[in-house]
């Protein structure tokens, strides 16, 4: 059992890494290389878009800065391993002093970087990513060379300068400055093709949606600001370590408010960045974004801010009564409503994004039944296997000439030069179906063992196991229709050198043709019809990917000694850093712990109790911690012929998934259009084409919030044109139409002008002995 | 009635058609009187102005009004036993002539132009 | 309202003479406009006999009503005679009978010169130039009255407009002249000590004065004259005690001319300079050459035209 407060302590006494602190350990100002060199990279690409390069340098500037900034983050984590902190300040940005009422009110936001372990495992596979998806994209955007290429590249390091800040701030205000570069730089990067009316229509989608939730971010801050009296983690941290104490001595009640609602806030922030119910609805769209750009945004790292988010502040988190339940449930019907429609889907890029949005709820809802662990884990096996996902379906793309359609393509693992691809698919779909002892399998089990353990959290769990066995299916749905079976192609619209205004997917009927050759279509660039392998930079980040695929389920292994086999590596990264909790539910309260070899090497605080976190914490006795849950009746961390229980459960439910895939989609498939699913479709009746048509849930939206907004705007229109342009104009229109009244006064008849002034002498006199004779009676 | 003949015998019998200097104050009374015919004569005459397009008897009109002006001068003058509002009487008359010369020949060089005396004709300055 | 009975009355007449000298102005007929002169000599009656009803202490002349009378029937008709040169006649009349009441009033040498400036001179010249501004009629057409004399425009509002000055001017002073305070003493025995010279001849023709002595001064308070004999200040001797002579009596003349030159000098000199100006200026206007307008030009070759045609029907049925 970890303590809380030993792990908080040393938050409250952190001493600066620029103070030149007495022997505090490294400084952590190498990791102000990252944003320096990304800026730095932005600027130069900016340069060579005015400069009118043509080349691929480029992306040979951005390789370049994101090699050296992946360098000096492994070189902070050599010298920080995973039990060091530090902040490291570069510049003072906000420092207000002021005084409301009586109590004076400091906002210190300084331009300073939180270097913690859960930093640096973010980190790690953020600039590791962007660098290998980079040097993808160098090849991949090599059709754009020229000013397009500058500014994808641009935008590219912007993008990781933003997430960067994000990840690495030691203070809210710059975390919502990275948050707000990451929108931006993903609004950018969707709308790439802005000559694409779908694309432009989707970059703004995916910025709007997003906006709604940093509403609620920045409500948030601001309550966290008002609350605790800074935005600093340190400070933050420092006063949550008090609620904490009363949660551990069962003072629930105790707890402000405010501190319960500051994470209800912060969460709908996460849902709109991490594409969680209801605000995913921009993650498919996001799609029409270039193929690296949706392998790094949208499946590695932009859309874990959110989850990040929620593992930074978990101390607050764990001090809210409905926080973490209602992130579990979102999370889980999240996961469950996506692989329904990823399901039904044919694109399958769209296949990917559903299911990145599905994995993402997995995540959320990881955290929210208290495995922290679990949650950081799949984060970080999720970011490789999706990003090689998404790369090597982009390589399908760019060889057929955009066709994304799983009906108009099978059998191209067989073809020549694609067996990269083929194994860097394999790889990525065993991991994400959760093929046991694959990353992606121990991560998504710790979820599920936690869901069963966590007392109340067992629906939560029964979703996310039937989820999994969902995920498996779509997967190698996906898989058993493309890579293997008969071999067919027809080549997307996009032949190269015209790579813009083509929607994916369509194409004219090309008829189903066999052969390899196309001769009566010719092309301009020269490489006419023919699908083309990839090249060498494409093949050699899919297999570095999934080399480091596979790799990563070792992390679950090696580690420090105390968190071997359970988390290892990962594990010990999250337990030393500010996300660190242990579960009062994972480890039965003595009896049990001599069933886990593991848990030998706990540290021993006996004297000291577990605390339960605020939601049970709401309904528990002082002293007394609800029972923890059961699989069944039995403990998943049980195990049963030496392996855990529930990995024997994940495991097989995987295999069902997998089963049912290879006989609807690969047994007797002989054409790429049709296969046995396609004959059980109806049995499903209306649900096959809803969950085809995504639920519906756009539509809804336009229903509910688009067509009143236009409705709105309309009347606003009107009001503009009637009222404001109206006052403006009638403001014009007063003097000419007093002009236009007074003119008839000067007929140039001398008579009208006696009258005038002969009446206006009766009148003047008139009024004088009114008014005299009126004050005289008054 | 009775009170109207007495008055009248009285009036008969106090004809004096000079009164040299001002050998007795006038009452308010009679002030009134010639105010109210100097009141009358200007209405007169600005009805007269406003009404006739001849511009000789629009001319006229403005005579009259002086002379209206003229009475209420020298009433008020005798009122005050001062001799300031005749004195003002008779620069109202140089005034008045020397204005009537200009006016007229004005007209005349008006009627060479429009062979008409109507003040209707000329609506030049109409804006 | 002090001046005059009830402010009903006033009110009422006032009214009532509207409508009268509206109706009387020349744009309808001619009973419209005997009608309205009735309706007018009504009410301005009406409100003579009120003020002279209420003014108990004093009453004015009678010659007062008589020339009062004149004055306003002649002014209504000066306004609304069609025929212009009447309408100057009948402004000689307003002339004549304002000068009666100048006569009244004790202002003898105004009254003079009003007739003779106006009635002599104004006069004259407007009928000098109605008869230059009319225009000749043709040898076989009747003499007809020009339109625009014939109609007087927007009787109403003028009419209106009119009374409702008179009715607030008359309401100012029927209500206020009682808080003026008049004069209460007579001033022209102040001004006899200053013309001296005035007695000279009384008092020859009563042998108390030397042919050669001359009055130096006047005091009436020590009913003292002081005389001498040329300048030889030896000579002088004082006559006391003597009986005012009761026909020396200073004219009207004698103080305006006095009143004139002494308070304003400098006015009678602008006056003078005014006058230069007015004849040099009529001199110049009557010399200039003026063109036949453009329309009047049209409008007369038109009746030209068609006074030829007349002329040469006539011709040719002559």
């Amino acid at each position: 059992m970890i303590d809380m407060t030993s792990i908080l302590a040393p938050w409250t006494t952190l001493t600066l890494a620029s103070e030149g602190a007495a022997g505090a350990g490294p400084s952590g100002m190498l990791t102000w290389a990252v944003p320096g060199l990304t800026l730095l990279a932005t600027v130069l690409c900016g340069l060579c878009a005015a400069f009118k390069v043509k080349s691929k340098l480029p992306a040979w500037i951005t390789v370049a800065c994101l090699a050296g900034s992946f360098a000096a983050i492994v070189k902070t984590y050599l010298d920080f391993g995973s039990t060091h902190q530090a902040i490291a300040h570069a510049f003072d940005w906000f420092n207000i002093q002021a005084t409301v009422g009586k109590s004076p009110v400091n906002l210190v936001a300084s331009f300073s970087f939180f270097i913690d372990p859960l930093t640096l495992t973010w980190m790690l596979f953020v600039t590791g990513l962007a660098t290998l998806i980079a040097l993808y994209a160098s090849e991949y955007m090599s059709h754009d060379v020229g000013a397009g290429y500058c500014r994808f590249f641009a935008a590219f390091n912007l993008f990781v300068f933003s997430m960067s800040c994000l990840v690495m701030g030691d203070n809210l205000i710059l975390l919502y400055l990275g948050w707000e570069g990451v929108g931006l730089c993903s609004y950018l990067l969707i709308g790439y093709f802005y000559k694409k009316p779908s694309a432009v229509a989707a970059a703004k989608k995916a910025f709007i949606v997003n906006r709604i939730g940093d509403l609620f971010l920045a409500l948030g801050i601001f309550l966290t600001f008002v609350h605790f009296g800074s935005v600093e983690y340190k400070v933050i941290f420092a006063e949550a370590a008090k609620y904490v104490e009363m949660l551990r001595i069962g003072r629930f009640e105790e707890i402000p408010f405010i501190v319960q609602l500051i994470p209800l806030l912060l969460m709908v922030g996460a849902f709109g960045k991490s594409a969680q119910l209801p605000l995913y609805v921009w993650l498919p769209d996001a799609m029409e974004g270039p193929t690296p750009v949706s392998a790094l945004i949208h499946a590695a790292t932009m859309v874990t801010a959110g989850v990040y988010l929620i593992a930074r502040t978990y101390p607050l988190f764990l001090c809210s009564e409905y926080a973490l339940p209602t992130v579990a449930w979102v999370g889980s019907l999240t996961a469950l409503l996506a692989a329904t429609i990823g399901m039904a889907q044919f694109d399958i890029k769209r296949i990917m994004a559903y299911s990145t949005v599905s994995q993402l709820g997995y995540m959320f809802a990881g955290l929210a039944v208290l495995s922290n662990v679990g949650g950081v884990f799949h984060v970080v096996t999720h970011a490789f296997f999706k990003a090689l996902l998404f790369l090597c379906c982009g390589a399908v793309m760019h060889g057929f000439g955009g066709q994304l359609d799983l009906r108009k393509l099978s059998g191209v693992a067989k073809m020549k030069g694609w067996l990269v691809v083929s194994i860097g698919m394999f790889v990525g779909c065993i991991n994400l179906a959760g093929v046991p002892f694959t990353a992606g399998f121990f991560s998504k089990d710790m979820i599920l063992a936690e869901a069963f353990v966590t007392p109340g959290m067992a629906p939560i769990g029964w979703i996310l196991l039937f989820t999994a066995g969902l995920t498996a299916y779509y997967t190698f749905r996906v898989f058993f229709r493309v890579f293997v079976g008969p071999q067919h192609y027809e080549m997307g619209e996009e032949s190269h050198g015209d790579d813009h205004g083509h929607a994916h997917g369509h194409d004219h009927a090309h008829g189903h043709d066999k052969a390899h050759d196309h001769a009566k279509h010719d092309s301009h660039g020269g490489h006419g019809n023919h699908p083309h392998a990839p090249g060498w930079a494409i093949n050699a980040v899919l297999a570095t990917l999934a080399v480091l695929s596979i790799a990563a389920a070792g992390l679950n292994f090696i580690g420090p000694k105390p968190m071997q086999g359970h988390g290892g590596t990962v594990a010990s990264m999250v337990q030393h850093s500010s996300t660190s909790f242990t579960s009062p539910f994972a480890h039965h309260e003595g009896g049990h712990d001599a069933g886990h070899g593991e848990s030998d090497g706990h540290e021993a605080h006996a004297t000291v109790k577990p605390f339960v976190p605020g939601p049970w914490a709401a309904h528990a006795t002082l002293g007394e911690a609800p029972h923890a849950g059961s699989f069944l009746g039995q403990d998943p961390h049980g195990e049963v012929l030496g392996v855990g229980l529930m990995y024997w459960v994940s495991g097989v439910v995987g295999f069902i998934g997998i089963a049912i895939a290879f006989v609807l989609h690969f047994m007797g498939r002989t054409t790429a259009a049709k296969s046995k699913a396609d004959g059980l479709l109806p049995a499903f009746g209306p649900l096959a084409s809803w969950a085809q048509h995504k639920w519906y849930v756009d539509e809804f939206y336009d229903f509910l919030i688009k067509r009143p907004i236009l409705v709105l705007s309309h009347i606003f229109h009107v009001i503009d044109a009637l009222l404001v342009d109206g006052l403006v104009n009638l403001v014009g229109a007063t003097p000419r139409f007093i002009g236009k009244a007074l003119r008839p006064s000067q007929s140039g008849r001398l008579h009208e002008y006696a009258t005038g002034m002969a009446g206006g002498l009766a009148m003047i006199l008139l009024i004088v002995l009114v008014v005299t004779t009126l004050l005289k009676h008054v | 009635m009775s009170v109207l003949l007495t008055n009248a015998t009285e009036l008969i019998a106090s004809t004096t058609l000079a009164q040299t200097g001002f050998p007795d104050p006038m009452a308010s009374g009679i002030l009134s009187h010639y105010l109210f015919v100097s009141a009358a004569l200007f209405t007169i005459g600005l009805i007269g102005f406003l009404t006739r397009r001849n511009l000789i008897i629009m001319f006229l009109c403005t005579e009259l009004m002086f002379q209206a002006a003229g009475i209420a001068l020298v009433a008020f003058g005798r009122y005050h036993l001062d001799f300031t509002g005749q004195t003002f009487l008779i620069f109202v008359l140089t005034v008045a002539a020397a204005e009537a010369a200009m006016a007229l020949a004005l007209v005349v060089l008006l009627f060479r132009r429009r062979e008409t005396l109507d003040a209707e004709d000329w609506t030049d300055l109409k804006g | 309202m002090d001046q005059i009975i009830s402010p009903f009355i006033l009110y009422g007449m006032i009214a009532l003479g509207a409508v009268g000298v509206g109706l009387a102005l020349p744009k309808r007929g001619q009973t419209p406009q005997v009608i309205g002169g009735l309706l007018a000599a009504l009410a301005a009656g009406g409100i003579i006999l009120g003020l002279t009803i209420k003014a108990t202490e004093a009453r004015p002349n009678l010659f007062f009503y008589v020339f009062g009378v004149i004055a306003l029937g002649a002014a209504l008709r000066v306004v609304t005679h069609s025929k212009p040169v009447y309408a100057a006649l009948w402004f000689v009349m307003v002339v004549l009978a304002s000068a009666g009441m100048l006569l009244i009033l004790s202002a003898e040498f105004m009254a003079f010169a009003l007739i003779i400036v106006y009635a002599g001179a104004i006069l004259i010249t407007y009928l000098f130039v109605i008869m230059l501004a009319t225009q000749a009629p043709a040898d076989d057409t009747m003499e007809v009255l020009a339109q625009y004399d014939v109609e007087a425009r927007e009787p109403i509002a003028a009419t209106v407009v009119g009374f409702v000055l008179l009715a607030v001017l008359t309401t100012f002073m029927f209500r206020g002249l009682p808080k003026v305070e008049g004069a209460t003493s007579d001033t022209s025995a102040v001004l006899v000590e200053k013309l001296p010279r005035l007695y000279e001849s009384k008092l020859r023709d009563r042998k108390l004065l030397e042919s050669s002595e001359r009055v130096v001064s006047v005091s009436l308070a020590e009913q003292v004259v002081v005389v001498q004999k040329g300048d030889d200040l030896s000579t002088q001797r004082r006559l006391a005690g003597l009986a005012w002579p009761s026909d020396v009596k200073i004219s009207n003349v004698q103080t305006l001319g006095f009143n004139f030159l002494s308070e304003h000098p400098g006015t009678i000199e602008i006056a003078g300079v005014l006058l230069l100006m007015a004849m040099l200026g009529a001199v110049v206007l009557s010399r200039k050459q003026v063109q036949l307008d453009e329309d009047a030009k049209q409008k007369q070759a038109m009746e030209l035209a068609s006074h030829k045609v007349l002329s040469s029907d006539d011709g040719g049925a002559a």
